[in-house]
């Protein structure tokens, strides 16, 4: 199934069907449709229940006199009628389901290919207890906060110098799981300058709640120039309000220390 | 009409049956006088303190059950109202109420709780209570296996509440993921001891799945087939069976994490080369099936409350359990779906993720046929139904926000997020709504009198209030991260609605406990069946029902239940049915005059005849327990195979010891205990007719140590793959040891063989021969291996070394603490030769080789992956 999609996706992509754009247009129009028709279904299915239990009350003028054969104490269990539109439903709530799931797998095909290695820049995010770090392509490090140019795909590589972590920006819809001993990927695009937060999403102890990154947009120009001004083995450290400031210390965030002293 | 029928007429004289205007065909099999002292000669009253300790019934046990998970509830709930009052607000640092660490053990600890110790065990004492009466068995098949069940549960949350008080609970999550589960960054003991208990829960779990699924195959009335089943126990048999194969791969994860806390192995550690990975696919294959192992006695409530109380028949009920069959078996193959943003490639997403449609839509099916069954029907709005329906409601909101999931784009921002706190607790709380609705359902026939309706209704209505306010403002704001309570301050209304539906729910029960506790006993005392359009058995003994259920034999050959008596039938050689008014009546008019002859006619002959009557009671079970619960609490605080120094270890160790000589005491006292379980005689038991119970009740043990192995064998498998195949030496650089030790077990085999041929030919000497050899080499398999592993051991290779050699002595470990239990086992069954036992019946010979058997054959994949490739 999956490479016939692939082979026809540029008539599917190209129709507008599919969403396709940075993670933000993705999810939000993904998750309307969703919402649309969930709440849709739900309020039919809810209401088909509500109105046929009033409907059918004990002694009610429609408590179904007709049927005579009622339940007795000691039968043997078997089913009443209705088969059909039984069936009839099943298959109705199959087909939403799968047409609306299988309409975001093409979606997914087109998250999962991600962009092109050539206009995409690739940093090296590193979850530790209880913050992260960045590695830019030239070596330069950051501790705390992300800087990224605006209008260009980033590539995460992420992975965890600890235990489980799941790196996420909330507002550019962006989330993987930061593992350690594995690398996970996912990328993603800013539009609009300004200073997002990246949290974490997995328990992972005592500073989880203030385990967070600033994620600095900026305009391409400027970060080009502050981009200039690293080079291979620089780093630099920003305190963000919460996190890092915890009295919980392991052995590995005294390593962390170390690392990143040396 | 009322559905309850106040009159009950005093013990010992008939009574009419049910006072339901439809009345039935059925005979109530229960009329003795007093059924607590029918078999009472040594059996205490239901007022004794004693009793409650002793007993095995069915229906006793499924009391405690019931009570203790409902104290369990009352825990959790606390823990959840400490969680909520914390989010009541976005806390900076210097503003918490709960101390980080607190908060995260109140998480994990809250999860925990109501996952294991109540949702599974509240369902199971209906489960206990009710399928042996729908089945039209006296009891289950291993009467005193069952309360071992119910002690071990009970011992394993008290471990768990001790483990509160070790320094702290385990504060990982009720996930519990890797490495975050390992003393490197949960170094408190209580954690420790938390995933022992669970360890206990565990084994609680393994012992009443193979006492069910005995029962259930092998116990069911003539002409019940399993298409016949009730749908409760329909839902229950299928629980069962995904409980036996999922928890025993949580007990392989929990083994291995038990071994890195205490023993120093390193699978789970951080430089292990996949262990966080291994733990999520190990938490996952067991996680997924769960969460239907929950929620499948709720359906199967929600199934047969709505027949009763809507006077209909389930719509399509063949495909309502189909759907239920498939949902069972699909279950094991969705479990990755949990790991959308690990590293799994793009391919098994997508199979998961058809997996996961795939199984999403037989509920659609069953949701379907429950909203049918009401159309003609005649709904009675009474409090099991509210619930039922609430139930019901709440599941599809459930099951909407749950498709939403399953699209995996969607599921990416999801993860971690309130979105999925908000769906399953849509989900598994839904399902409590509708085993709360059970428990209004079985009340009147548990306790014989009725509860109070009004107030009843006031529950339910504050319940489901209380319950939309907790739980819909969190899909509003599910943009908050899980278990975090410093979150953006503009979702704060939405938590603070949440945070007061949650004291809405939590107190709401404090009306259920009122009236159920007021009711119990001064309620107004029902009959058999206070339901109208009740169908299941229960409803056709007295409430509550005698100690061995009913008086005749239940048969459902003529096409609807009726009873036969056991001396009509000796004394004519053919059974006649009781019910006089003739199979013909399918909806009969009111049974009363074949009712009291048949009534008049009965006389107690069954104990003149049988000599030996069922026994109920037996202290083992809870002796037992104890001794586990010493045990594991003694080990807790090991770490790297080292008791702390000082006091405080030696009473730890000493704790140990004292609990193995228990356990060991009880468990010999309990095989010398003569305990006779319920007799069946004939009745359905596909697939397991001509065998006995024992031999499926072993089979089915066998089944779930395949499992568990399993577990064992795909972590050892999974860790080599990740460190690289090649480049993994097996420990022992001399395969000689191993290859001696394979000769020896395939011998044992053979003598095991032996000694059952020798004790069908009633041949003493060569039993008690067999059986001793059987035992020398066993000794002989573990002195060799000893040599081996003190060999390794100066080499300076042990448990802790490196992932390699963890894995190599942790697996053949559990082989060799296998080959130990056979050991003993074989130890007590030479003993008992020796004084001429087995001569006349060989089955525990035949069952104690085919776990032997059993324990060889693992062992011939053991060497090849350990010694060998």
């Amino acid at each position: 199934m999956g490479t016939t999609l692939v082979g026809s996706s540029p008539l599917f992509l190209q129709s507008g069907l599919v969403p396709r754009g940075s993670r933000i247009i993705v999810f939000e129009s993904i998750f309307e449709v969703f919402l649309l028709l969930g709440t849709l279904v739900g309020v039919v299915v809810i209401g088909y229940m509500l109105y046929n239990a009033y409907k059918y009350r004990s002694g009610a003028a429609k408590e179904g006199k007709e049927v005579e054969d009622r339940p007795v104490l000691g039968e043997l269990p078997t089913g009443s009628g209705g088969g059909r539109k039984l069936a009839t439903s099943f298959f109705m709530s199959m087909i939403i389901v799968v047409s609306l799931i299988s309409w975001t797998y093409l979606t997914l095909l087109y998250v999962e290919e991600g962009p092109s290695a050539d206009d995409s820049l690739d940093i090296e995010a590193e979850g530790y207890q209880f913050g992260w770090r960045f590695t830019y392509p030239n070596g330069h490090t950051t501790d705390g906060v992300l800087r990224i140019p605006a209008e260009q795909p980033v590539r995460l590589q992420v992975t965890s110098a600890d235990v489980f972590h799941n790196f996420g920006i909330p507002e550019l819809r962006v989330k993987t799981d930061a593992i350690p001993g594995q690398e996970t990927e996912t990328w993603f695009v800013a539009n609009e300058t300004g200073t997002y937060t990246a949290q974490c999403y997995e328990l992972c102890g005592a500073g989880h709640s203030y385990m967070s990154a600033e994620v600095i947009v900026m305009p391409p120009d400027e970060y080009e120039e502050w981009y200039e001004s690293t080079g291979n083995g620089s780093s630099e450290r920003v305190s963000t309000e919460n996190g890092s400031s915890e009295s919980v210390s392991t052995e590995n965030e005294s390593a962390a220390v170390e690392a990143r002293a040396a | 009409m009322s559905d309850t029928n106040p009159e009950r007429t005093g013990g010992g004289s008939e009574r009419t049956d049910g006072g339901t205007e439809v009345g039935s065909e059925v005979v109530s099999g229960g009329h003795t006088d007093d059924h607590d002292h029918d078999h009472g000669h040594d059996f205490p009253g239901t007022g004794s303190i004693k009793r409650w300790f002793v007993t095995t019934n069915h229906k006793d046990v499924g009391i405690l059950y019931i009570v203790t998970s409902l104290f369990f509830l009352v825990l959790g709930g606390v823990l959840a109202w400490l969680m909520r009052i914390q989010l009541w607000a976005p806390r900076a640092p210097t503003e918490t109420i709960l101390a980080p660490v607190a908060y995260n053990q109140a998480v994990s600890a809250h999860g925990l709780l109501m996952v294991f110790w109540f949702l599974s065990p509240f369902a199971f004492g209906f489960a206990n209570y009710v399928v042996p009466l729908q089945l039209g068995a006296k009891d289950l098949a291993f009467p005193r296996l069952n309360a071992l069940s119910y002690w071990l549960y009970l011992f394993s949350g008290i471990l768990f509440g001790v483990s509160f008080f070790q320094g702290g609970t385990f504060s990982g999550g009720w996930t519990m993921y890797a490495p975050l589960n390992v003393p490197t960054f949960t170094p408190d003991v209580g954690a420790s001891t938390a995933v022992l208990a669970l360890v206990l829960f565990v084994a609680s779990v393994t012992v009443s799945s193979v006492n069910f699924l005995t029962t259930m195959h092998r116990m069911r009335a003539e002409g019940l087939t399993l298409r016949n089943m009730p749908l409760f126990s329909w839902t229950i048999l299928l629980t069962v069976w995904m409980m036996l194969f999922a928890f025993a791969a949580l007990l392989a994860a929990l083994m291995v994490l038990s071994a890195d806390r205490l023993l120093g192995t390193t699978y789970f550690a951080m430089e292990s080369p996949a262990g966080a990975l291994l733990w999520t696919h190990l938490f996952w294959f067991f996680g997924h099936p769960e969460v239907y192992i929950v929620f499948f006695p709720a359906l199967g409530v929600m199934a047969e409350v709505f027949q009763t109380f809507t006077g209909r028949r389930i719509v399509g009920r063949k495909w309502f359990i189909i759907a239920m069959v498939l949902v069972a078996i699909q279950s094991f193959v969705v479990w990755m779906h949990h790991m959308f943003l690990t590293s799994i490639n793009l391919q098994v997403k997508t199979l998961f993720m058809i997996t996961t449609i795939g199984i999403s839509l037989p509920f659609d099916l069953m949701v379907f046929a429950l909203i049918y069954t009401m159309l003609k029907g005649k709904i009675r709005f009474t409090t099991p139904f509210l619930f039922v329906f609430g139930a019901l409601l709440l599941f599809i909101i459930g099951g909407i926000t749950g498709v939403f999931l399953g699209a995996v784009v969607l599921d990416y921002e999801f993860r971690g997020t309130y979105w999925v706190v908000a769906h399953f607790h849509y989900v598994m709380v839904g399902g409590v709504t509708a085993l709360v609705g059970g428990l209004y359902y079985w009340f009147p026939k548990i306790t014989g009198r009725m509860y109070d309706e009004f107030l009843g209704k006031v529950h339910f209505a504050a319940y489901f209030v209380g319950f939309n306010l907790l739980y819909f403002p969190l899909f509003v704001a599910w943009e908050t991260p899980r278990r975090v309570f410093d979150y953006a301050p503009e979702l704060a209304p939405w938590h603070q609605l949440a945070t007061i539906g949650g004291f809405v729910l939590g107190l709401s029960f404090l009306i259920m406990f009122y009236n159920l506790f007021k009711s119990a006993f001064t309620g107004d005392p029902v009959s058999d069946n206070p339901w109208e359009y009740a169908t299941t058995a229960e409803w056709a003994v007295s409430s509550p029902p005698p100690l061995e259920n009913f008086e005749g034999t239940p048969t459902y050959r003529d096409g609807h239940l009726s009873f036969i008596l056991d001396r009509e039938s000796d004394a004519t050689g053919g059974a006649t049915a009781a019910d006089g008014s003739g199979g013909a009546t399918a909806d009969g008019g009111v049974a009363t005059s074949p009712h009291t002859a048949v009534t008049t006619e009965y006389e107690p002959t069954v104990e003149a005849t049988e000599v030996e009557g069922p026994s109920h009671a037996s202290i083992w079970p809870f002796v037992l327990s104890l001794g586990a619960f010493l045990i594991l609490l003694g080990i807790s605080p090991l770490q790297d195979t080292a008791f702390p120094e000082g006091m405080m270890g030696a009473a730890y160790a000493t704790t140990a010891v004292a609990g193995f000589g228990v356990t060991l005491g009880s468990l010999i006292a309990m095989g010398l205990e003569p305990f006779h379980g319920p007799v069946f005689d004939e009745g359905e038991a596909w697939p397991f007719s001509g065998i006995d119970n024992g031999k499926v009740g072993m089979w089915i043990f066998l089944a779930s140590d395949v499992v568990l192995f399993g577990g064992f064998l795909g972590a050892y498998i999974f860790t080599r793959f990740a460190f690289g195949w090649t480049g993994w030496q097996p420990v022992p650089d001399d395969p000689i040891p191993g290859l001696v030790n394979t000769y020896i077990l395939l011998t044992s085999s053979f003598t095991v063989v032996l000694a059952l041929v020798a004790a069908e030919k009633k041949h003493k000497l060569g039993l008690v021969t067999s059986l001793g050899a059987t035992f020398v080499l066993g000794i002989g398999f573990l002195v060799n291996k000893a040599l081996e592993w003190q060999h390794l051991f100066h080499e300076g290779l042990w448990l802790s070394t490196n992932v390699r050699t963890s894995t190599f002595f942790l697996t053949t470990g559990l082989h060799a603490a296998h080959v130990i239990a056979g050991l003993i086992v074989a130890l007590y069954l030479t003993a008992r030769a020796w004084r001429g036992a087995y001569l006349e019946d060989s089955r525990s010979v035949e069952y104690f080789g085919l776990y032997w058997h059993f324990v060889d054959i693992v062992w011939l994949f053991l060497f090849p992956l350990f010694y060998i490739l």
